[in-house]
């Protein structure tokens, strides 16, 4: 299961195998067959609920890591506000699953329904945070990256706000706080007739979701469009001398990683087993920041590092859960009660940032990826090079000299 | 009607020369090095809670003047001793290294922001996350005085320190051009403690301040001033130290404001909401002049 | 702290002896080698040239004499001190002052506060309101601007402030990088005559000029800087008629 099998391995082996179309469908199918003996094999594979529970959030988060590292990793911009996007899709798509789920009016969750639940879901989750991805994209026309930084914070956080700061009881005026109303306010949002969001995405599509997210992200990595993207975070200036326009990649990266997250956002509301109430203290600064975690240890930049960071950071803040049920932890945390587990997880990780922002700046896998990719052959419609991918000593040797003479000597 | 309005522009002000006092911590910073200290709001917080070991330690309540002046100033002290560290622990190291290698911009930003979410969560490993009561030394009239007070005498003497002082000019000198500053023989490193060490002693103030006028303390606090007094910072023109003062009477007086109508708890929605808007249209602020380079 | 002053100090009985030795400097950044082993001499009292195209490595090599820049391999001894592991901000301290390429004024800052700023080292009021005075009379125009911001002066009066402000340090050796860059021609020749003045007045004078034909005519000695390398040295004068200099650098 691979990526690189469909990614750019069925472009490079084009020469080699007689028929690269065969191969493609080939591995789609096989891929396909995987998602589907999932779907039905997941509880005789993974017994233990909570483990489903914990995998499958896993998978989510992998999406959210792929979809921020677009944005901060390949594109150098800084988003510390990528839950907005989540909970934006994750909103989106409960509201549209609730409905349709309402209309098909069949109380249980069968999973051919779902073949008509979850792409409405999954589109209008996708489309709704993508509108939001460019609104907040924009600005990058005129801020430099930490002001951005700041842009993508403000809209996670007023987004957050609004709902949760929202008037629910009583009369409420006008369509606006009619609709905040409906979503629920602090209570979080529980389907059009409060009694749950109909949990359609079992591991088929989230397992689905996530293989997608990963495709796609190798395929943009190594794309003209990844490499210029790359060009353009090393210097700006340079790239866009060569004709590649900085903005327009700009924001449609943002418009690309708010796509990921409204899609991850969807599978959050809807996950099987999962929380029925979307709730937006889900979606709080503390989520944006271990999205970044995620994608900052794993190496920003890499695909692989992403899924790794995804997974690993998942399983940490539920072992953290875990452990708070041990009776030997609880009784020390009655003996200390400023014991709190989170935070030291927290205060760990914070530390670990830290310290790789310090010693290894370019994260465990840096821009490496686990698997090596070919080289390319030159392939007559290969999109096109707006510049070579620089290494990271080429990479600006003037801006060494420091601002006192702008251009150094060589 | 009137006299709630007049009432709450009193509030504001006060409410607003205290988050200019956080503010000023965010703008000097960044004029120096280009960084927005997310850390900034959490040495904010802690200054809060060592005000308040402070003044109960000395009395609290049944010595109001020396608790009061005493606190603060062990507040000030250790807040500025954070403040130092957390630029030495995890700024200076970036400075050193080689520039030109991948993602220098953004590694700062994570480092600042990783300070803030450990410091914040350390807080609440250390003291708990409870809310705790401050001991309330002043009526609150008096309070309200004692803030506007302090905070506009702080305010003067700061802009006497960086527009007299050696070190002021060393601080402007290190913001223009910090190569330059070397070659004048200006141990950068050391201004740049100083600068922090300056700033979170303000914010320690700012933080004693807003505990006794609001009561209470509590690990996430940070977040919410903090985030008041960037944006404060921000709309008056980062970088710029009347814009910050400007900055911060504008968030008080707009937040108090808010509270009279039916939309209260939109607050910081609204502060947010602002910030956007500066931002897009003039993000240097209202009294920021040099325009921002993209990146 | 120094008495001797920059537009007074006579030559003393040390003159002559090398102040500035270079010995076989190698830096390079981002895995280019920007110089190749350069060597070079500055005794007191002389006004040495370094000329060269645009790259040769003459600004890394001033930069790196004030250890801005960190040195692979060489030496850089002054007045018998290794510079090796001074940092640069004690530089100015031994006697050096650095005149950046591009001026590198504090432009937020006034003529008069940039000049202060300049005598960070020895804050002596005294004194260094006197250097000010000399320096006033060194560029008259920058006593008519003193409480202007630097950003608001003209390029050839930030190169008089940048200079001056170098001078503010009282330096025994000035470095002087590119001063006639983007300078209107009417103010080059005010500045080089002032450079000469501050060198009859005993400063010894490293200076870096692309104007190959200007600094052959005021220094004594020159080096020429091949990429990276020292390709010749010897009198300005005689250089000035080499015909290979003639050729690559004076245009025929």
């Amino acid at each position: 299961m691979s990526p690189s099998t469909l990614g750019d391995g069925a472009r490079t082996s084009r020469a080699a195998s007689p028929n690269p179309l065969l191969r493609r469908i080939l591995v789609t199918l096989a891929l396909l067959g995987a998602v589907v003996g999932l779907e039905f094999g997941f509880d005789t594979l993974v017994p233990d609920v909570a483990l489903q529970q914990l995998v499958l959030f896993a998978l989510v988060n992998v999406v959210v890591a792929l979809s921020l590292n677009v944005i901060n990793g390949m594109a150098g911009q800084f988003s510390i506000g990528h839950a907005g996007f989540v909970g934006i899709g994750a909103y989106t798509a409960a509201i549209v699953a609730g409905h349709i789920h309402k209309a098909l009016g069949v109380d249980d969750i069968l999973f051919s329904n779902s073949f008509i639940v979850m792409p409405a879901a999954i589109l209008a989750a996708g489309g709704v945070a993508a509108i939001f991805g460019l609104v907040v994209g924009l600005p990058s026309l005129r801020l430099r990256g930490d002001y951005l930084a700041i842009v993508t914070l403000g809209f996670a956080e007023i987004f957050r706000l609004v709902i949760a700061t929202a008037q629910t009881g009583g009369d409420v005026e006008g369509p606006i706080a009619k609709f905040l109303a409906y979503l629920g306010g602090q209570n979080g949002y529980a389907g059009p007739d409060r009694n749950g969001v109909p949990q359609y995405a079992g591991p088929f599509w989230i397992f689905g979701a996530a293989v997608v997210a990963v495709i796609i992200a190798w395929r943009l990595k190594f794309s003209g469009w990844g490499r210029a993207l790359r060009a353009l975070r090393e210097d700006e200036i340079a790239t866009a001398s060569v004709g590649v326009d900085p903005t327009r990649y700009k924001v449609t990266s943002f418009v690309i990683a708010a796509t990921g997250a409204g899609v991850a956002g969807a599978m959050l509301a809807s996950m099987r087993n999962g929380n029925p109430t979307v709730q937006p203290d889900q979606f709080t600064f503390a989520y944006s920041f271990d999205a970044i975690t995620m994608v900052i240890l794993g190496g920003s930049g890499s695909v692989s590092g992403a899924i790794v960071g995804g997974v690993f950071v998942t399983f940490t803040v539920k072992m953290i859960e875990q452990l708070q049920r041990f009776e030997s932890v609880q009784a020390l945390q009655a003996a200390y009660p400023s014991l709190d587990l989170n935070a030291l997880r927290m205060v760990v990780y914070a530390s670990v940032l830290i310290g790789l922002m310090i010693l290894r700046p370019e994260g465990i896998f840096g821009e490496r990826e686990i698997i090596r990719r070919k080289p390319r052959q030159r392939v007559s419609h290969a999109p096109p090079e707006p510049l070579p991918a620089r290494t990271e000593a080429e990479a600006n040797p003037e801006s060494e000299t420091g601002p006192l003479t702008g251009k150094a000597e060589k | 009607m009137a006299m709630k309005i007049l009432n709450a522009l009193i509030t504001g002000l006060a409410q607003g020369s205290m988050i200019a006092l956080v503010a000023l911590g965010y703008t000097m910073v960044y004029g120096i090095l280009k960084l927005i200290n997310f850390a900034h709001s959490e040495v904010f917080m802690m200054g809060a809670f060592l005000g308040f070991f402070g003044i109960t330690a000395l009395g609290g309540k049944d010595a109001p003047l020396v608790a009061g002046v005493g606190g603060t100033l062990l507040a000030m002290f250790f807040a500025g001793l954070l403040g130092m560290l957390v630029e030495r622990i995890a700024y200076a190291p970036l400075r050193t290294r080689g520039k030109g290698k991948a993602n220098t911009r953004i590694t700062p930003l994570v480092t600042a922001l990783g300070m803030s979410v450990l410091l914040q969560n350390l807080a609440q490993l250390l003291f708990t996350a409870q809310y705790r009561g401050y001991p309330q030394l002043l009526p609150i009239e008096d309070t309200r005085k004692v803030i506007f007070i302090s905070a506009f005498s702080v305010m003067i003497a700061l802009q006497f320190l960086v527009h007299k002082t050696w070190m002021g000019k060393a601080m402007r000198a290190l913001s223009v051009n910090i190569e330059a500053a070397r070659l004048m023989g200006i141990r950068t490193s050391r201004v740049i403690s100083i600068t922090f060490i300056t700033g979170s002693v303000l914010a320690a103030l700012g933080a004693v301040l807003y505990c006794l006028d609001q009561s209470q303390v509590y690990p996430t606090m940070g977040v919410v001033i903090g985030t008041r007094a960037f944006v404060a910072a921000v709309i008056g023109g980062i970088g710029n130290i009347p814009g910050a003062m400007l900055g911060g009477l504008l968030i008080g007086i707009i937040g108090e404001m808010t509270k009279l109508t039916a939309y209260s708890g939109l607050q910081d929605v609204l502060v947010f909401t602002a910030l956007i808007a500066v931002l897009l249209v003039k993000p240097t602020g209202l009294l920021g002049k040099a325009s921002i380079e993209k990146v | 702290m120094k008495t001797a002053h920059p537009t007074r100090k006579a030559p003393t009985a040390e003159a002559g002896k090398p102040l500035l030795v270079v010995e076989n400097l190698a830096v390079s950044y981002g895995g280019i080698k920007a110089l190749k082993g350069v060597s070079l001499e500055v005794r007191r009292g002389e006004i040495v040239a370094m000329i060269g195209a645009n790259g040769a490595g003459k600004t890394t090599t001033l930069k790196t004499i004030v250890r801005l820049l960190p040195i692979a391999t060489g030496k850089v001894v002054y007045d018998g001190k290794d510079l090796a592991a001074v940092p640069a901000e004690e530089i100015v301290g031994l006697g050096i002052s650095l005149v950046p390429e591009g001026r590198a004024i504090f432009a937020n800052l006034t003529v008069r506060e940039n000049l202060e700023i300049g005598a960070w080292n020895h804050k002596n009021r005294g004194a260094m309101d006197e250097t000010l005075e000399d320096v006033v009379r060194l560029f008259p125009r920058l006593g008519e601007r003193m409480k202007q911001e630097g950003g608001t002066l003209s390029g050839g009066e930030q190169q008089m402030l940048a200079i001056g402000r170098a001078l503010m340090a009282r330096p025994s050796m000035l470095l002087l990088d590119e001063p006639s860059l983007g300078i209107a021609p009417r103010l080059v020749a005010d500045i080089f005559e002032a450079i000469a003045r501050v060198a009859q007045a005993g400063t010894t004078i490293l200076l870096v000029e692309q104007n190959t034909r200007l600094a052959l005519k005021y220094s004594m000695r020159a080096y020429v800087l091949r990429t990276g390398e020292i390709a010749m040295t010897g009198d300005s004068k005689a250089l000035a008629e080499n015909e290979e200099v003639r050729a690559a650098y004076l245009g025929g």
